[in-house]
C-alpha cells in the first residue's frame, strides 16, 4: 500500500474511532496527559526565554513582553472559533455527536481566550497608547467576538433538550462565522490604530529571531493546552450525555469500586 | 423562476401581510417603539442643537435597530404556537422561499415603516434635509438585512418561552456591519465625502443576506422544530 492511501486510510479509521463517544474517551485517556505535558513545557520554555533571554524592545522597553501572552490569546481566540464552526459544520452535516461536544466544550475556552486578549491588551495599551480603552479595529473586532462566544454559549444552555441545543447552537456557529470576516472589515474600515501584523507581514517576521522564538513556542504552547482543556472538558461531557449507557455505568462502578 | 416557486413566495407574503393587517395594534407597535427611543436621547443630553445635529443620524440608526429587534420575536412565534409553522416544515413547498416571502412581508410592516418615519424624526433631530436623503437610503437598503439576519435569531429560539433576550444577544453581534456602513454614510456626507461605496457595501450586504439567510432560516427552524 502506497503511504498516501495509508495515511489516509489511517485518518479515516480514527475520524471514525473519534465519532463514537466512547472511543473517544478511551483515546483521550491517552492523550490528554500527552497534550499537558506538550502544553507545560512549551509555556515554562516559551514564558521563561520570553521573559528572561529576550532583549528589551528599543522603543517599549520591558513592558512589550506582554506580548508573550497578549499575542498567542489573540490567535486562540480567533483559532478556537474556527474549530467551533467546523466541528459545527461537521456536526451538521455528517451528524457526529462528538462534533458538537467538541465544540460546545471549546466555547468557554475560546472565550476565556478573547477575554484574556482583551485584558492583556488593555493592559499594555495604557503604557503605550496611554489609554486602557480605544475605538480601534482590531480591539472592537475582538470584543465582538467575546459576544460571539457568549451567543453560542448561551443558546446551547437555553434549551432544555441537548440535541436541539447542539443544532441551535451549531447554526449560530456557521452563520457567525461567514459573519466574522465581514465584521472584521467593516470594523477595520472604520477606524484603525492598532500597529500592523509583525509575525505574518509581507518579507518575513519584523522581530529579531530571540524575541520570535519565545512567541513561537508560547503560541504551541497555548494551542497545547487548548486541547488539552478541551480533553478534559469533553471528556467530562461525555460522561455526562452517555451517563445512561452500559458503558459509562461500568467505567463509575469499577472506579468506585477500586477507591473504597 | 419556475411557477410553483414563485407561487410559494408570494403566497407566504400574501399571508402575512393579511395576518398582520388584520390585527393593527402589532403592526404599529415596533413604529411607536422606534419614535419613543429616538426622542429618549435628547432628553439625556444637554439641550444643545448642534449635537442633536451631529448625532441625530446615528441615534436613528440604533432606534430602527432596537425596533427591527423587538418585532423579531413575534415573526415566528404565533406560528409555532399554533402549529401553522410544523404544517409549513411538512408541506411540499421550498422552505427556503416561503420564509423568504414571511420576511419579506414582515420587512414592509417594520423596516419599510421606519423608512419612511425616519424624514419626520430627522425633522425633530435639525438633521439638514441633504441628509435627510442618506439616510432615507441607508434604513431603505439596510432594514431588509436587519430583518434578514433576525429571523435566523428569530427562527432558533421560536421554540423557547422567552426567547426574547436571547435574540438580543445572539443577533445584535451581527447587526454591527450594517450599523457602521449605515451611519457610516452620514458623517461621510457630513465630511463632503463620497457615500456611494457605502451604499454599495449596504447593497452587496443586502444581497448577501437575501440569497444564504432564507437556507440558514430554513435550517434554524428544522433544527429546532421536532
Amino acid at each position: 500500500m502506497n503511504p498516501v492511501s495509508a495515511t489516509w486510510n489511517f485518518l479515516y479509521k480514527t475520524y471514525h474511532r473519534l465519532a463514537s463517544p466512547r472511543e473517544f474517551y478511551t483515546i483521550a485517556q491517552y492523550t490528554t496527559p500527552v497534550f499537558g505535558v506538550l502544553a507545560f513545557v512549551l509555556l515554562l520554555c516559551g514564558a521563561y526565554l520570553g521573559l528572561f533571554k529576550a532583549p528589551a524592545d528599543y522603543q517599549q522597553g520591558d513592558s512589550f513582553r506582554i506580548i508573550y501572552v497578549h499575542v498567542p490569546a489573540a490567535w486562540l481566540s480567533l483559532m478556537v472559533y474556527v474549530t467551533i464552526a467546523t466541528a459545527a459544520a461537521i456536526g451538521l452535516i455528517w451528524r457526529m455527536k462528538m462534533a458538537f461536544v467538541v465544540a460546545i466544550c471549546s466555547a468557554p475556552l475560546g472565550a476565556t481566550f478573547t477575554a484574556l486578549a482583551l485584558i492583556t491588551g488593555s493592559i499594555w495599551g495604557k503604557p503605550i497608547w496611554g489609554t486602557w480603552w480605544t475605538w480601534d479595529a482590531r480591539l472592537t473586532s475582538e470584543l465582538i467576538l467575546l459576544f460571539l462566544y457568549f451567543g453560542v454559549i448561551a443558546t446551547y444552555y437555553a434549551f432544555e433538550e441537548r440535541k436541539t441545543a447542539e443544532k441551535a447552537m451549531a447554526m449560530l456557529a456557521v452563520v457567525g462565522v461567514v459573519i466574522v470576516p465581514i465584521i472584521h472589515y467593516s470594523v477595520e474600515w472604520w477606524s484603525s490604530l492598532h500597529q500592523g501584523a509583525t509575525v505574518f507581514a509581507e518579507g518575513g517576521p519584523r522581530m529579531p529571531a530571540d524575541m520570535l522564538t519565545p512567541l513561537i513556542l508560547m503560541i504551541f504552547g497555548f494551542m497545547f493546552f487548548y486541547g488539552y482543556a478541551l480533553f478534559i472538558a469533553a471528556q467530562n461531557m461525555v460522561l455526562n450525555n452517555e451517563r445512561k449507557s452500559k458503558w459509562v455505568r461500568e467505567l463509575v462502578t469499577v472506579n468506585i469500586n477500586t477507591t473504597h | 423562476m419556475n411557477a410553483l416557486l414563485l407561487n410559494t413566495l408570494t403566497l407566504y407574503f400574501r399571508r402575512e401581510w393579511q395576518l398582520m393587517f388584520r390585527n393593527t395594534g402589532t403592526l404599529v407597535q415596533p413604529l411607536v417603539f422606534f419614535v419613543i427611543i429616538a426622542l429618549l436621547f435628547p432628553f439625556s443630553l444637554p439641550v444643545d442643537l448642534d449635537l442633536l445635529e451631529k448625532i441625530g443620524g446615528g441615534v436613528i440608526w440604533v432606534s430602527a435597530v432596537l425596533a427591527t429587534l423587538l418585532s423579531l420575536e413575534r415573526m415566528f412565534h404565533g406560528d409555532y404556537l399554533d402549529g401553522t409553522l410544523e404544517q409549513l416544515l411538512i408541506h411540499h413547498r421550498y422552505l427556503p422561499l416561503a420564509v423568504l416571502g414571511k420576511v419579506i412581508a414582515h420587512w414592509s410592516a417594520t423596516g419599510l415603516l421606519l423608512s419612511l418615519m425616519s424624514p419626520f424624526l430627522c425633522l425633530a433631530f435639525n438633521v439638514p434635509v441633504e441628509q435627510i436623503w442618506v439616510l432615507f437610503i441607508g434604513l431603505m437598503l439596510g432594514t431588509p438585512s436587519l430583518t434578514l439576519l433576525g429571523a435566523i435569531g428569530a427562527a432558533l429560539t421560536v421554540t423557547l418561552h422567552r426567547g426574547g433576550v436571547l435574540i438580543a444577544i445572539i443577533i445584535l453581534p451581527l447587526y454591527i456591519p450594517v450599523l457602521i456602513f449605515g451611519a457610516g454614510m452620514l458623517s461621510q456626507q457630513v465630511q463632503g465625502l463620497e457615500i456611494l461605496s457605502q451604499i454599495y457595501t449596504l447593497a452587496a450586504i443586502l444581497v448577501l443576506a437575501l440569497t444564504l439567510a432564507p437556507f440558514a432560516i430554513a435550517a434554524a427552524l428544522k433544527a429546532t422544530i421536532n
